[in-house]
């Protein structure tokens, strides 16, 4: 007896599909790596990652360090030497370089302190590294349970129209016209905001807000297209075609908005830092340009000679903020084609 | 009342009283929204003061009880929305009674709606102000920027606008006061008044204030009204002009109200409180429009021109900054949807018809592409709205914001609940107003 | 007077037009050396399929290229009466071709008084300066391509107006269709606004539109509606030539065929100009006394339409002929043109036609034919003409 010819897929449809999105990315790379305001954002982006990744070796780079209180002890105690030359220097929120004078901080940039040190004696690089990575963390978070909720609601108020859509668009209108900074202000008065909760609360409001006006109207216009009604012939349920068919197709616009909430997110983040809203935070390049401020070395009269107490958090968020927007910019050329230049 | 019912169910009428229907539900949903969050927090507002030695279970208790928040929570939802409804947002713990008898509910303290009238205003010429002057700049050069493409025009353009849209505003508030205040002295460092100034003001007109009213208040709301008059007549007067048939009628009637508009701003800064002479009225207006303002003025008649000069100074550093960190958003979209507006056949067509170059770009180019625009302004009008809060900290502006972050840190309850609602508030009427302006804009919005 | 009407005169002669794109890939070679003229009265068709440079062809006319156009050379005379002054002044100092007694002189204008037209002109190699008297005959044509753009502008609209591709979009939504056209009244000629008013009135009256319709916003016209607006429009200066390009193609075929006799009745009844521009040879058979027909960029063939829709002197033309069903319904097999149209980056060696013709010869591939008067009035571009 003889077996039935089974079909045998050449390859299995994942790596026919992986494949396929290989392809695609390459493609969408090409036209992206066409935009120079995009890949200026992108190599931005790259090299804050890197800065960020960086944080845990560079006290190595650095001579005469300790990482922690134990370390510095273990080194202190060395048998043979007189006075260790290790210290404790290089953590952010409490380490100081003792070989300092304490009056003469803040001191400015020196090989030991490539971007000088503050008031306390702490070195501003590792601060400003140490940083880094939370600000990443808390802007590409939000981002993405903006975009996760945009992109569902946007596709479930499109596909079922109706009360779901009108629900959907007045809850909009409410979260567009909502003054987030000012609620959180107040609410980080009552309760204490980490990072963590203020991500979620950043993402949640974004996510009912403007994109999901954006993504649905995105939504309406792919609803319509012949292959959601051949899906729909084809029997396929209600969630089968908006995960499988309509969502795809907002993928690429909501990962350009997720790029501009990247950006929103961490201006938040920073101004309510700053405010010394946000106790849970211990460092962050918002609390140190605070710190700068309240005493007096940006507006002293004397903030050029203090420079690199206020300056480099300043650029970093003015930076990585504007390297989300241009790669958001940049994509834009891909994402909607009307942009695409002839 | 047939008149009015047609009025409102018909085009313009029926966008904007559907909209205003729309903004209540949307403001009753804010309200709710606000009250369930603040309500979903662990524990209560009272539990910041139980380590605080200076108030003892005694106060603490009359604290709940005042706030109502021994009630049942339906009950609490309910009163939140009286109260809003009624302008009772209970008592200041921190800001003091300032006039001279007792409040009668908040005996020695002060009421939170006071604040906020107080407040509001202040917040309201900001906000209005560099909205218009940004908005207009934005537009403006993005227009140019798009008409004559050049690289290097568009290259710069791109970099600065993109650092001042992202710009972290604080810091960029800080750098702006080291450089005018600091640096150069040209503008007061902060606040919104020097009181040196203001020292021996103790009658405006027939009011006597200083103690109980504040003359600042007076003078400021006052300043207010002939100001915000003035815009609506001279506004008016552009809006009714389009009607005239020829070029000429239209600039006669626009420059007339201008005229008009600026001898009775004369009037009003140069000349004292009415109730001087007609000469003296006119002598005051001459000395006015060539900037002395040091005259003598006759015994008891206070010069409110360099009482309003002082307001004017302060604004001008965070007018400077606000519309510098937000013109170039606005420049940025405009470029970028004028560089598609001229590719549309419209424009084509406009050229074909032989008008001049500006006529194209003005009047057919940049007139469509300023409808996006003026549509992503209304998206982010309750960022600008919050945006405020930063720079009328950073440069002690004693408006909403200022008030809303300092009430936030000193746990002032009432007064930063309060004043969050009425942030949302404004945030509403700014968008109900950007929308008409928008449905003004565009003619095929009225019909749909 | 009287002999004017009777005598047909030239509004518009265009010489040796070409023009390219440029693009990343390359240059779009969209207009290569086409010539035709088009007289006072005349309708004149330009076919060809579509992308083969017909609108590059009006924009370079108007001079409303867009900036990666380039302009590689040709001339394009618009003629007016000589004794139009603000015509002879904007020509002052222009290449220009003056017809006079059936003869036309080329050069430059050098002065134009009450009795003298003179002109520096090169004769045998030389040049020199040849005097013409101002006779009611003379007809003077400035070359547009020679004019600056403010020297342009009082010709567009009021010299020649277009009807643009997609009507619809060509009137600005945020402006009433009236205003629009007063704005084009107002803008060449000194005219009150009720007058204008008055005007657009008569003028819609012309196209058929009702007068309530001016005050209204173009997305309360219907898509015929705009059409016939946009015709209003083209008209309202009283152009010497209008331009209709693809005037009908968005609308449905009943609504088309109206318009297109409305057209036709206008043009007859004012003694317009008209230059049509379709890819639909039905259309343009309807409508035109002359036909050019374009291929690739290039003029392949030009002539009066009974003659060139009788016998055609290039393939090409035939194909696209039978390419459409015949009007008066005979039963002719619908023969598609095999092959692509040529990609304008990199055309054809040779006649551009030559991969897709069917009596192609070896000649074809390698010199580009000259376009040349094969019969009388009936000029092609091709080395093996039919017939």
């Amino acid at each position: 007896m003889q077996a039935a010819p089974t079909f045998e897929p050449a390859e299995a449809l994942w790596r026919v599909r992986l494949h396929l999105l290989g392809r695609g990315l390459a493609g969408s790379w090409a036209m992206f790596a066409e935009s120079k305001i995009g890949l200026t954002g992108f190599g931005i982006i790259v090299f804050f990652a890197l800065f960020g990744l960086l944080w845990p070796i560079y006290p190595w780079l650095m001579e005469h360090v300790a990482w922690t209180q134990e370390e510095l002890e273990a080194a202190r105690t060395v048998p043979y030497g007189a006075i260790s030359s290790i210290y404790q220097v290089y953590d952010p929120v409490n380490g100081y370089d003792p070989l300092i004078p304490g009056v003469e901080n803040p001191t400015a940039p020196s090989r030991r302190h490539p971007l000088g040190t503050n008031q306390f004696g702490r070195d501003i690089l590792a601060q400003l590294m140490a940083s880094t990575g939370s600000e990443f963390m808390l802007g590409v978070l939000a981002a993405l349970i903006t975009v996760i909720i945009g992109t569902l609601v946007g596709a479930i108020a499109a596909y079922y129209g109706g009360i779901v859509d009108t629900f959907f668009m007045r809850l909009a209108d409410v979260f567009i016209l909502f003054p987030l900074i000012s609620f959180l202000i107040v609410l980080g008065s009552m309760i204490e905001l980490t990072l963590l909760k203020l991500a979620f609360i950043l993402g949640i409001f974004f996510g009912f807000g403007q994109i999901t006006v954006i993504l649905k109207s995105q939504a309406l216009a792919v609803k319509v297209k012949p292959y959601i009604e051949a899906a729909r012939v084809a029997g396929g349920g209600h969630f089968h075609i908006i995960f499988r068919h309509i969502i795809p197709n907002l993928l690429p616009l909501s990962f350009l908005y997720m790029m501009f909430n990247v950006t929103s997110a961490i201006f938040s983040e920073a101004a309510l830092s700053f405010f010394g809203l946000l106790p849970g935070v211990k460092i962050s390049w918002g609390i140190m340009i605070e710190s700068a401020h309240t005493l007096g070395y940006i507006l002293g009269g004397r903030s050029f000679q203090n420079w690199w107490l206020w300056m480099p958090p300043g650029v970093a968020i003015t930076l990585l903020c504007s390297a989300f927007y241009l790669v958001g910019r940049g994509l834009d050329e891909v994402v909607n084609p009307r942009l695409r230049k002839r | 009342m047939k008149r009015i019912w047609q009025a409102l169910t018909s085009g313009m009428g029926k966008f904007i009283s559907i909209r205003v229907l729309q903004i209540i539900l949307v403001l009753y949903l804010y309200m709710t929204l606000v009250f369930i969050i603040l309500e979903a927090q662990p524990g209560d507002i009272s539990d910041f003061y139980v380590g605080d030695p200076k108030i003892t279970p005694e106060a603490r208790d009359a604290i709940v009880q005042q706030l109502g928040l021994d009630k049942p929570i339906l009950e609490r939802y309910f009163d939140y929305l009286k109260n809003f409804m009624t302008g009772h947002l209970g008592c200041s713990f921190k800001f003091g009674n300032i006039r001279d008898t007792p409040d009668p509910i908040c005996r020695e303290q002060r009421p939170t709606w006071d604040l906020i009238k107080e407040r509001l205003p202040r917040t309201v010429v900001l906000f209005l102000t560099y909205t218009i002057v940004s908005f207009y700049i934005g537009f403006f050069m993005g227009k140019l920027i798009a008409w004559r493409r050049g690289a290097i025009v568009e290259y710069f353009s791109t970099v600065v606008g993109v650092v001042l849209f992202t710009v972290f505003t604080p810091w960029f508030a800080l750098l702006l006061v080291w450089l005018f205040a600091v640096n150069f002295g040209v503008v007061p460092i902060g606040g919104f008044i020097n009181p040196d100034t203001w020292t021996n003001v103790q009658q405006i007109g027939a009011t006597a204030c200083g103690v109980g009213i504040s003359c600042t208040n007076i003078v400021f709301n006052t300043m207010l009204l002939w100001l915000g008059g003035l815009t609506l007549f001279c506004g008016g007067a552009y809006l009714w002009s389009r009607r005239l048939t020829y070029p000429w009628q239209q600039q006669a009637v626009r420059w007339g109200a201008l005229a008009i508009g600026f001898v009775v701003l004369g009037l009003f800064f140069g000349g004292g409180w009415p109730g001087v002479s007609t000469q003296a009225v006119i002598v005051r207006e001459t000395k006015f429009w060539f900037f002395i303002w040091h005259f003598s003025m006759p015994a008891g008649v206070i010069p409110l021109f360099p009482l309003v000069f002082d307001f004017v100074q302060h604004m001008l550093l965070p007018i400077l900054t606000l519309t510098l960190i937000s013109f170039a958003g606005t420049m940025l979209l405009m470029r970028n949807t004028m560089l598609e507006t001229m590719r549309e056949d419209y424009v084509m067509a406009a050229k074909a018809k032989g008008l001049p170059d500006h006529v194209v770009r003005d009047k057919h180019a940049a007139r469509n592409a300023l409808l996006p625009v003026v549509t992503s302004l209304i998206f982010a009008i309750a960022f600008s709205v919050d945006g405020g809060v930063f720079t009328e900290t950073i440069f002690s502006w004693q408006g909403m914001g200022q008030l809303l972050l300092q009430s936030a840190l000193d746990h002032d309850y009432p007064v930063a609940i309060g004043s969050l609602v009425f942030t949302g508030v404004f945030a509403l009427i700014a968008h109900l107003v950007a929308d008409i302006l928008y449905a003004y804009l565009d003619p095929r919005i009225r019909y749909d | 007077m009287l002999q004017q009407t009777e005598k047909t005169y030239p509004v518009l002669q265009v010489e040796h037009l070409t023009m390219h794109y440029t693009t990343r890939k390359g240059a779009v070679k969209a207009v290569e050396n086409v010539s035709f003229s088009l007289d006072k009265g005349e309708a004149l068709g330009l076919v060809g399929e579509s992308g083969c440079g017909k609108t590059s062809v009006a924009l370079t006319l108007l001079r409303l290229l867009p900036e990666n156009a380039q302009f590689l050379g040709g001339h394009v005379y618009f003629f007016r009466d000589g004794h139009d002054e603000a015509h002879g002044k904007r020509s002052l100092g222009k290449p220009v071709k003056l017809l006079l007694d059936g003869q036309e002189h080329r050069g430059r204008l050098l002065e134009l008084n009450r009795s003298q037209i003179v002109l520096d002109t090169r004769v045998n190699g030389r040049m020199q300066q040849m005097r013409f008297g101002r006779d009611d005959t003379a007809r003077l044509g400035v070359d547009l391509t020679a004019l600056s753009d403010d020297e342009m502008r009082p010709i567009r609209w009021k010299g020649i107006s277009m009807i643009f591709q997609a009507a619809m979009n060509s009137l600005n939504p945020v402006y009433k269709v009236g205003d629009q056209i007063i704005e084009a009244l107002r803008t060449h000629m000194p005219i009150s606004v009720p007058d204008a008013h008055e005007r657009v009135a008569e003028l819609f009256q012309l196209v058929g539109l009702d007068r309530q319709l001016i005050d209204r916003y173009p997305h309360e016209y219907s898509g015929g509606m705009k059409q016939r607006a946009v015709i209003a429009m083209a008209l309202a200066c009283d152009p010497d030539v209008i331009i209709a390009d693809e005037p009908t193609t968005a609308l449905d075929v009943i609504v088309q065929d109206k318009i297109l006799r409305e057209m036709r009745q206008i043009q007859k009844k004012l003694n317009m100009s008209m230059m049509y521009i379709s890819h639909d040879i039905a259309v343009i058979a309807e409508v035109a006394d002359k036909v050019g027909v374009m291929y690739g960029g290039g003029l392949v063939e030009f002539g009066p339409s009974e003659t060139i829709f009788k016998q055609p002197l290039h393939p090409y033309t035939k194909a696209l002929m039978s390419a459409f069903p015949s009007i008066s319904g005979e039963k002719v097999k619908l023969a598609a043109l095999p092959g692509e149209p040529p990609d304008l980056i990199k055309p054809p060696l040779g006649c551009r036609f030559h991969p897709r013709c069917p009596y192609a010869t070896e000649i074809c591939e390698r010199e580009v034919p000259q376009f040349r008067e094969h019969k009388p009035g009936q000029h092609a571009a091709c080395w093996n003409p039919l017939s």
